[in-house]
């Protein structure tokens, strides 16, 4: 096959730029590194670089004390893959988290915000109230949620007691087959505020005329929902649910708080499996592997939003 | 006062204006039923609790779960996020600002890249810098230091604050500062004198924001945060936790302090949360 007939056509003329030659540029293009400079320099001494350098570290066996480590390709990955059963229990229930969060704090938030949207009487107070629990730490949150969850004094069987629901009491956090959801709970109760903020702020933009015209036509609530407000929602939706899952992906606080990713590992993230890994057991190449995979998966819902973010306006 | 309650009629039924709040407030109370339950658990004493269990009024109220609680140790974790978030947020702020408004108005070629390389940070999990994280700060002597801590916060701050400040600082009439630059202001003075003053709201909503993400922060504290004095608040009251994990009533009162500050930030400046947050979606 003849290619040779390609490099006939030459290379475009040398597309170097002319740099212009003012000396006032000059320092005007050095300038904003000078502004840069400080957060930048921070940001990729504890930010940037580290991300590359583990990477790079979870291609070797290493225990993180010892001077020599063992370079092993990708053999850590194919370990996690094949030999690390709680690996896979992590990752499942870093699924099953995920799903829980793109459904559960984003269709309440939709919800409430659309409830709290119209004006009336101690609309900003109930706003506060449903999204207090987004202002307080995770950890915080676990703790209150573990006494919630007590066996004998916890609130949640006690209610269930008085209902003479006896037969649904169980020790919540110790129960291998249920011990995550009541987890995933407790977090949905701390993430509903964003969503909610960010749907109230979009619901801000929608024109009123557009819900009156369309109540003139006879168009019923629920009518008014799918065709005008739902759509105008699109990129608010879109806001909400990248931030949502990213969030979702570093879930850590609450289930150390909660369960230190117990009863028998049983629910255990990506984010504590890498945790136990690296710094109780000395795994430190299955730790950093382990990171990677958060951070691939994360990417998944990152790099739509960061072009999002980064779009031309 | 309620004309968009109701859908069909244009003037509402009282019956379904008090229907409507009915449903709210039970919706209300069913949503803080935790917090009722700790603030109810830090009011009373640990036999009460063990006898009536948590979601009953006190039989007496019992204010020294509080002072014993700060005495065991909380003053210390209270005192401990004070000095790290305040350092934290104003040195935080001062250097976001400054590369968002560089990024914003300072015709920089490299812009748009700068900003991409920025907000990979505001992805990024934890569990993906922590290993060489720990190397660096065992060379640099800063393990088990609130300084080292602090630095580590800085950095991390820097996506999310550089988004919000962008955010604003794109709002900002570019006439103003050219107007500025034809008069000879140079760009520091701009920068001071003028951008950072308009961009006040700006300011105080990041604050706002960075103050109690810090304050909340767990992760970090707990790796690079080793002895007892100097853990931070969720740290310390995860850990107390576990150590005096039948003491309820001290918990819950421990607990309470360390929630007191978030919420007179989150009463007096709810409606920076808001506008913080829009800024950091446009």
């Amino acid at each position: 096959m003849a290619t040779s007939s390609a490099s006939e056509k030459t290379a475009t003329p040398a597309s170097r730029t002319v740099k212009s030659g003012k000396a006032s540029d000059d320092s005007l293009r050095f300038l904003p590194w000078l502004f840069l400079a400080p957060a930048l320099a921070i940001y990729s001494v504890v930010v940037a670089y580290p991300m590359v350098y583990s990477a790079y570290l979870s291609l070797f066996r290493w225990d993180g004390v010892s001077p020599t480590k063992v370079f092993v390709g990708l053999e850590n990955y194919g370990i996690l893959l094949t030999q690390n059963d709680v690996f896979w229990i992590a990752l499942k229930n870093n699924a099953i988290w995920l799903v829980a969060a793109l459904l559960l704090p984003t269709s309440i938030g939709l919800g409430l915000a659309i409830l709290l949207n119209s004006k009336f009487r101690g609309s900003h107070i109930f706003r506060s109230v449903f999204y207090f629990p987004s202002v307080l730490s995770l950890a915080v949150v676990g703790l209150i949620w573990t006494w919630i969850y007590h066996p004998d004094l916890g609130l949640l069987n006690q209610v269930l007691n008085a209902m003479g629901l006896k037969a649904l009491t169980r020790n919540w956090l110790s129960d291998p087959n249920i011990a995550l959801y009541p987890v995933i709970i407790a977090a949905t109760w701390n993430a509903v505020g964003l969503p909610m903020l960010l749907y109230l702020a979009g619901l801000q933009t929608i024109p009123e005329e557009l819900h009156e015209a369309a109540k003139v036509e006879g168009a019923g609530p629920v009518q008014r929902f799918i065709y005008i407000t739902f759509p105008l929602l699109r990129e608010t939706t879109l806001v909400v649910l990248a931030i949502t899952a990213i969030n979702a992906l570093k879930a850590y606080d609450i289930i150390y708080a909660m369960t230190n990713g117990g009863p028998a590992n049983r629910t255990q993230l990506l984010s504590t499996w890498m945790y136990f890994l690296t710094y109780n057991y000395n795994q430190v190449g299955l730790g950093t592997a382990i990171a990677v995979v958060l951070f691939s998966l994360t990417l998944i819902f990152a790099i739509p939003y960061i072009r999002f973010m980064t779009r031309k306006t | 006062m309620s004309q968009s309650l109701s859908q069909n009629a244009s003037v509402p039924g009282k019956s379904k204006v008090a229907l409507f709040y009915v449903v709210l407030i039970l919706a209300t109370l069913f949503w803080l039923a935790p917090v009722i339950t700790l603030i109810l658990t830090a009011l009373k004493d640990a036999g009460d609790f063990a006898v009536n269990g948590a979601f009953s009024l006190p039989k007496s109220i019992r204010w020294a779960n509080f002072s014993e609680a700060w005495e065991t140790g909380v003053k210390n974790y209270f005192w401990n996020s004070v000095i790290v978030t305040s350092c934290k947020v104003p040195i935080g702020i001062v250097l976001e600002s400054m590369a968002a408004f560089a990024l914003t108005h300072m015709h920089f070629k490299w812009a748009d890249r700068v900003f991409t390389y920025i907000l990979i940070g505001l992805i990024v999990p934890m569990q993906m810098t922590l290993v060489p994280l720990t190397l660096l700060m065992n060379a640099l002597n800063l393990i088990d230091t609130l300084t080292g801590l602090t630095i580590l916060y800085i950095g991390f701050g820097v996506p999310f604050g550089v988004l919000v400040m962008r955010g604003f600082f794109r709002t900002l009439p570019v006439a103003i500062i050219e107007a500025a630059r034809i008069d000879g202001c140079s760009w520091f003075r701009l920068f001071y004198r003028i951008a950072l003053p308009l961009a006040l709201p700006a300011v105080v909503s990041l604050c706002i924001l960075d103050g109690v993400a810090t304050w909340n922060e767990f992760i970090l504290a707990q790796i690079f945060l080793r002895s007892d004095e100097l853990r931070t608040l969720p740290l310390g009251l995860v850990q107390f936790s576990t150590q005096f994990s039948t003491q309820y009533d001290q918990l819950a009162a421990a607990v309470l302090i360390s929630v007191v500050p978030i919420v007179l930030v989150f009463l007096f400046f709810q409606r920076y949360f808001v506008a913080g947050m829009g800024g950091a979606v446009k």
